[in-house]
């Protein structure tokens, strides 16, 4: 069990990344607090996938040279014009409290954004054990 | 057409329905009885049999031509396929086995052909060709219906989850207790923020607690739903009372910078209640019991 992906397309594919997501921090051996950091993040970016995309592929993978675990979410939707702006607190484009992207950057270690207007986006986030 | 290439079927059909029938259902049954005793009406299943050879003659007899003849599921043959598919999954047969139905026909059905026209390989395989044809969208008919049974089960037990899971709890006068159990979704939020507001305007609740102990992950969709139901409820001139949030919870919260400001908040549904209580003026009180 090295990676685990889920097809996010709704609301009940959510729940399912969220459960693998927190399924392997706990077997990877990250402390409660953390496993509830990491669970939570895994919510925001996979609801993110059919909030702004018409869906994606969310990925939880173990991470073996250093040890930790690392959530991709992958979708090609519209793309994130300003990302800048979207790391800002409060700003939101879909309604939305505007804390989501910021909020994984602060439960996770590190966090990097790729995206393309058009063409989709690429979040990959990672938490040291 | 005059002479239907297909009428070796026909004829077969005709003249040795009874021993395919049987031959058909010993094979079906033993499989089914060995995996699923007691969920199995053998009288039912070989009437059904019988309707369905039936069904199967008159589609071959009533078509002229070359082509294969055409099933739908509004057709006699497919009502009957679909029914009896969609029972099978309402038992919980697996598809594989509930499958198995049409594929052990087509075998019996190609082993008597095979034996009544050895003698003409162009006739064998035109029979041959149009039994698969048809058995083979027979198939995919049963299949369809194993499938659409399946989801309608799983849509209404969604359903009746939904049902089960919000109910709003008259604690004392014009105390509400609103306890949150499981992912709060979409669906369900707009289900708990009506219930909630018709119970504060039905109980005059002047103050309501939200228990959160059961909710798994505090998100900004979650907090979301959350938030907009306690301004509702406050819209309505209740306080709200929230409790049971986890100390990772507390934690995760405060990191994605959400906060509920109107909110009192208490960490057990035990000092929710003695708040609320104190808000509405009332207090428990010991009376003098075993214990203390």
């Amino acid at each position: 069990m090295n990676k685990i992906s889920v097809y996010v397309a709704g609301e009940p594919n959510v729940a399912e990344a969220v459960r693998t997501a927190k399924l392997m921090a706990s077997e990877l051996g990250f402390a409660r607090i953390q496993a509830y950091y990491i669970a939570t993040a895994a919510s925001e970016l996979a609801a993110n996938l059919f909030i702004h995309a018409d869906g994606g592929m969310f990925e939880v993978s173990a991470l073996t040279d250093r040890p930790g675990l690392e959530l991709v979410v992958t979708d090609h939707g519209p793309g994130i014009a300003d990302i800048e702006k979207a790391l800002q607190d409060g700003y939101s484009t879909a309604g939305g409290l505007g804390c989501g992207l910021p909020g994984v950057q602060r439960l996770m270690d590190e966090m990097d954004i790729n995206s393309q207007p058009g063409q989709g986006t690429v979040v990959r986030a990672r938490k040291w054990l | 057409m005059t002479t239907n290439s297909l009428a070796p079927i026909v004829t077969l059909l005709q003249q040795h329905r009874a021993a395919i029938s049987s031959e058909w259902m010993t094979e079906v049954l033993r499989v089914w009885m060995r995996l699923y005793p007691g969920l199995v009406n053998e009288d039912e299943l070989r009437r059904q049999a019988d309707a369905l050879l039936k069904e199967l003659g008159k589609l071959f007899s009533e078509h002229s031509g070359e082509a294969p003849p055409d099933i739908t599921g509004n057709s006699e043959l497919g009502e009957i396929a679909r029914e009896l598919s969609s029972e099978r999954a309402k038992k919980g047969f697996k598809p594989a086995d509930t499958a198995q139905y049409v594929i052990t026909l087509k075998n019996v059905l190609t082993q008597h052909l095979v034996r009544t026209l050895n003698e003409s390989p162009t006739s064998l395989t035109l029979c041959l060709r149009a039994v698969d044809d048809v058995l083979d969208r027979l198939s995919l008919l049963t299949f369809d219906a194993f499938v659409e049974t399946r989801e309608r089960v799983i849509a209404q037990q969604s359903l009746s989850l939904v049902e089960l899971s919000t109910p709003v709890i008259l604690l004392w006068n014009n105390v509400l207790l609103l306890p949150l159990i499981g992912v709060i979704d979409t669906v369900r939020a707009r289900q708990l923020t009506e219930r909630l507001l018709e119970s504060i305007t039905k109980h005059e609740a002047s103050v309501t607690l939200i228990d959160v102990t059961g909710v798994p992950v505090f998100d900004t969709s979650v907090a979301r739903h959350i938030m907009k139901a306690i301004d509702a409820a406050q819209l309505l001139g209740s306080r709200i009372v929230m409790t049971g949030i986890s100390p990772e919870g507390a934690q995760t919260l405060t990191k994605l910078g959400i906060s509920f400001a109107n909110v009192i908040s208490r960490a057990t549904l035990r000092a929710g209640l003695a708040e609320a209580l104190q808000l509405v003026g009332r207090r428990i009180e010991f009376t003098g019991g075993v214990h203390k």
